[in-house]
Formats: structure tokens, sequence, C-alpha cells
């Protein structure tokens, strides 16, 4: 019988699953070093400079992430996007996305309720649609990509998921 | 105030449910006016998830307090992370154990989920939830670094570019392609398209790949189909394809203009 106690089971189960790709890595490796030394030895020069470059990044990821933890709580996600279809509850909805955490998978059966408890197809669709801006991961990305190149993708990313929110709410119509 | 009470019935005269996950009803009742709304907990057939369906409950309907027999620690966990507290060990009628509550009298084993009663116990938590967020990530994280290492010393230096044209569009449907059919933490997408430059593709391929990673997810279609309908998800799916293609096309270009560069 399925119960309560299966989430903690799962738990494991993903932790252990998130081992086998950086394992299945580190066997290649392996073979690598034994067919060629030196292509291995750069590989792992490599693979340390990229580690190296995004230590600071990744320190500012962590900051945001224990502010965003500090004072955000999943209930004041959840009560974004409970508000009606109405403009307000679009930037609302727009903001919970944002600033939501964690996989996807974990949100599906609260947005499954509160699409049952009425929430608009257009505001679930924002919502997705605005989990591809991580205000967390901003340091990284700007690392990588410069901050007018962040800054215009992050742009584009929120319209674009306006307009995918208007267009799910007028083509999913029951 | 609002406490939900694990339920057999639809009544305040019923059994307090022994299970709060898959108990039958959850009663929301104001202990003030003794008013209450009885309703069906998605989870009681006690299949996948149903811990977090009742949890969902209570945090949907905003209550202050559970009270139950037993609730699971992740349910707990979860409960206590919304700011709700529980009280397990409770039995007789849903009535009985609310006014129970109300007279302070759960002196039968209690299990309460203390709020942070001071100001360093909320940082704290905060810290240990963020360090389990960066553990979680971690070993993708590491493991995607390690073989774009491999890539670099081991894997011709014109592959990406023989793949990816340098056509605007192209490049973008093939970006888009890509990041579909991968997923996981952006943080990894991010590592990966940086890399996708230094080899010499594309800005447009990079932006759509980055763009598509987080916002199409087609190994997660069967699980959103499942939760939000099919029609759903295959309307919201497509759209974010064309849409993702729209996105980079007007990042890029807007990027280029602005800079100056090409």
């Amino acid at each position: 019988m399925n119960t309560e106690g299966n989430e903690i089971f799962a738990d494991k189960k993903s932790g252990f699953k998130k081992l086998i790709f950086p394992g299945c890595v580190l066997m290649i490796y392996g073979i690598a070093v034994v067919i060629s030394p030196v292509g291995a030895a750069m590989a792992f020069r490599s693979s340390t400079g990229i580690l190296l470059n995004l230590m600071v990044p990744l320190g500012l990821v962590f900051t945001l992430m224990v502010f965003m933890n500090l004072f955000l709580k999943p209930t004041h996600i959840v009560r974004f996007l409970g508000k009606g279809s109405s403009s307000r509850g679009i930037i609302l909805s727009a903001a919970a996305g944002i600033i939501s955490m964690g996989p996807i998978y974990a949100w599906y059966p609260l947005l499954k309720e509160l699409r049952k408890n009425g929430a608009a197809n257009s505001l679930i669709a924002v919502f997705l649609g605005n989990r591809a801006v991580k205000p967390f991961l901003l340091p990284v990305m700007i690392s990588y990509f410069g901050l007018m190149y962040v800054a215009l993708l992050t742009l584009f990313t929120v319209s674009g998921s306006l307009a995918a929110g208007y267009l799910v709410n007028t083509l999913a119509k029951d | 105030m609002k406490i939900a009470v694990s339920s057999d019935s639809s009544n305040l005269n019923a059994r307090v449910a022994l299970r709060f996950g898959i108990s039958p009803y959850l009663i929301i009742v104001d202990p003030e006016t003794m008013e209450f709304e009885a309703i069906p907990n998605p989870g009681a057939a006690g299949k996948q998830a149903a811990g977090v369906q009742a949890v969902v409950v209570a945090i949907s309907k905003e209550v202050d307090t559970v009270l139950t027999g037993y609730c699971s620690p992740t349910a707990v966990k979860y409960l206590a992370d919304n700011g709700i507290d529980v009280v397990t060990g409770l039995k007789g009628t849903v009535a009985e154990a609310v006014a129970q509550y109300r007279k302070q009298a759960c002196t039968i084993p209690a299990r309460r989920m203390d709020k942070p009663d001071f100001a360093g116990a909320a940082l704290l938590h905060a810290l240990k939830r963020s360090g389990m967020q960066i553990v979680n990530l971690l070993p993708i994280f590491v493991g995607v670094v390690l073989l774009i290492g491999l890539f670099k010393a081991f894997i011709s230096i014109d592959l990406l570019p023989s793949i990816f044209s340098g056509n605007a569009l192209l490049d973008t449907l093939l970006g888009t392609g890509l990041g579909s059919i991968l997923a996981g933490n952006p943080l990894n997408s991010y590592v990966i398209g940086g890399e996708m430059l230094e080899q010499g593709v594309s800005l447009f391929a990079m932006t759509a790949f980055i763009t598509a990673w987080v916002t199409i997810g087609l190994v997660q279609l069967p699980a959103e189909m499942a939760a939000l309908g099919k029609k759903f998800a295959l309307i919201r799916n497509a759209l974010s394809m064309v849409l993702c293609m729209v996105i980079s096309i007007l990042t890029v270009l807007t990027y280029y203009t602005v800079s100056g560069s090409n």
C-alpha cells in the first residue's frame, strides 16, 4: 500500500538516481586514463578550470538562495496563484514563477489542486513560463553571457510568458 | 484562526482519522464559532503522493493548525515550512479534538512544530535549506562539467560548428530542439551554453538552447499531462516551442543592435 512514508523512500531513490550520471562520467574518465592518460589529464584540468571560474558566482547563488529561503515560503507563492485572472493575478503569477524554486515536478500536485480550485489556465501557463527566470542563478548567467544579454533575455522571456498565458487561455478553453 | 482535523466522515461528530495523509476528509473548523467545511481528501485512496495532496489542501485553505492521529515526518516538514503547527496523537470526535486543543488539554503525546523563536533560527533554517538545494544540484552539475572537460580534450573543435551552420533560423530551430529534449537545473544549461559559444556556435543557437531547456519539458510532458490535462500540456509546450524561437531571435537581434556587435 502506498502511503505518506513512500515520499521519503522516493527522495532516497531520486538521490541515488542523481549519482548515476556523474558515476557514468567518472567511468568514462577511468577508461580515458587507460587509453590516453595525457588526454584525461587535459580533460580534468579543463573541468577544474570551469569549476574554479564558477566558484565566486556559485557563492553568490548560495547567498541569494539563503535570502529567498529566508523571506519566501511556498505558501506565499500558492496564495499569489490563487487570485483570479485579472492583470493583478497575472503579475502575481509571473512573480510566483520567478521566485519559485526546485524541480517542476514537485510543483505539479500543487498546480493541479489550484487549477481544480479555479485558477485560470493563463495563470498556470504564466507561472510555468516564468520559471525560466531564475534570480538566484543570475550571477552565473551574467558571468557567462554578460549583463546586457541577460537583461534582454529576461525581459523577452517574461514578455513571452505573458503571451503564452494569453494564448494558452484562448486555445485550451474547455 | 482555522484548524484542519483529519476525519473519517464529513461532520463534527466523526472520529478523528488516524493518518493525516490518507484520511477520507479534512474538516476545516473555526474554533471560535465551530463553523466548519468538510473537504474530501484527494489523497484518501492512498495512491502516490497521498500526503502531499492533504498538505496542499491544508495550505490552500490557509489553516493555522492540523490536528490528527499521526502525520508522517515529510508531511510535518512541509506543513511546518508553511507555518502550520501539527498536533498528533488525537482521538475521539472532531469536535472533541478541537475542544481539547482550545483548552490546551492536549497532554497526550503531541508533536508540535515550533516556529523559530529567535531570529537566528530562521536564518539557520534558510542556510540549511539552501545548503541542501546546492548539494542536490551538485552531482549533475559536476558530471556536466567533467563531461565538458572530456569533450574539449577528445572531440574535434570543428564538430559543433559543423552541426550549427551559422544560419540564424536553422540554428535557432536546432538549439530549441536540443534544449527541449534535455532537462535539469538551468545552471547546467548555462555551463553547456557557455561552452557552445566558446566552440564557435552562434548566439542564436545558444540562446534557443538555454531558453528551451527551462521552458519546454518533453521529458516531463507525461507528468504535466497527468497533472494539468493532456490538452493544456500539449498546447502549452507547443506554444512554448514557438515562443522560445521568437524570444531567442528577438533577444539576439536586440543584443546585436544595442551592443553594436555581430
